[in-house]
């Protein structure tokens, strides 16, 4: 059976101790996981696989607990079905420009009407208070020809003055 | 001549040191490991490792490739020496067949001088890099094993105090 785990807080050592300490006492194994700094707080995405007769609410009650103790915002954890494979990333894509509401949703719409797949995104809002720059990179998985892709993209930064670049992701193997 | 199985790791033939190229290892080897690597559609390079024998050759091939100027064409390298590397350097993706699924973001020299066992060539980039992942092959050197930086590194500057 698998279980997403998830949880954010002030970043400090010990974090990822605590939690997994607990996932290893219910004989859970982290598959597949992503753990990084956001603005300071250090975010938990986990995948992990348990024994069917798991006992979940016991894990939560655990995991609540450790989650108090290292004083995070939140954690939680869910049992999820339906595990399959993932579409490859076939290309990157960045698209940057001056701050202003709207810049993720306006991208992520364009993919999502071309079926372009997000497979992975980070954002990052950097530059000064006056002038802030908003950067977000994104692998996605472009089915068929990329044409529509870099048409679409060209007019989208023209009229949202911003930039965006798209390039084929290294596919050799060696 | 045969398309061969790519042995995956952890099978332990990748982790070993290969022995010094028999004249007839190369005519047993190397015809399979050209029609295994020319069986996959991005595969441009193969250690004879790669295949189950642990024996210092290996082939790249980067004949037309889009990413490479003025590349050798066809390289069969048998016990290969390196003989100059550049000081300067490159961080680019690689992904490798014995390790499916997964890609590594590896620092290599930008330029080599190899000696293929024939001839002293001289590379550069993409293909100086395909060489160096195989030779690394045969000393039982994986990409998993130079990895760089993960590969979101472009945002892994900002001071948040």
């Amino acid at each position: 059976m698998n279980l997403a785990v998830t949880a954010i807080g002030e970043d400090r050592p010990g974090i990822v101790a605590g939690i997994t300490k607990v996932l290893v006492g219910a004989e859970g194994n982290v598959d597949d996981s992503q753990m990084s700094i956001l603005h300071g707080r250090f975010a938990v995405m986990l995948i992990v696989s348990v024994p069917d007769d798991c006992d979940i609410e016991g894990l939560d009650r655990d995991l609540s607990e450790v989650g108090a103790d290292l004083g995070l915002d939140a954690i939680a954890v869910t049992q999820i079905t339906g595990l399959h494979g993932s579409d490859e990333p076939t290309h990157v894509l960045s698209v940057y420009g001056p701050d202003r509401p709207g810049i993720v949703n306006e991208t992520a719409t364009l993919l999502a009407d071309l079926e372009v797949n997000i497979t992975d995104l980070r954002t990052r809002r950097t530059g000064s208070p006056d002038n802030p720059l908003y950067t977000l990179v994104l692998e996605v998985s472009v089915p068929g020809d990329e044409a529509d892709l870099r048409t679409a993209l060209q007019r989208f930064a023209e009229s949202g003055g911003l930039e965006a670049a798209l390039a084929e992701l290294e596919a050799e193997q060696l | 001549m045969t398309v061969r199985e790519v042995i995956q790791y952890p099978d332990p033939v990748l982790k070993q040191i290969c022995a010094p190229a028999q004249p007839e290892d190369v005519d047993r080897v190397v015809g399979d490991l050209l029609d295994t690597m020319r069986s996959f559609d991005h595969c441009v390079g193969l250690a004879a490792p790669q295949i189950g024998e642990p024996v210092r050759i290996a082939v790249v091939d980067l004949t037309g490739h889009p990413k490479v100027e003025d590349p050798h064409g066809l390289v069969v390298l048998v016990n290969p020496k390196i003989t100059t590397r550049s000081p300067e350097t490159e961080i680019r993706r690689e992904g490798c067949l014995s390790l499916p699924d997964l890609t590594a973001n590896v620092r290599r020299p930008l330029n080599v001088t190899v000696d293929t066992g024939g001839e002293e060539i001289e590379s550069h980039g993409f293909e100086a890099r395909c060489l160096l992942h195989e030779i690394d092959h045969l000393d039982g050197i994986l990409f998993l094993d130079r990895v760089a930086s993960l590969t979101d590194d472009l945002f892994r500057r900002k001071s948040y105090r």
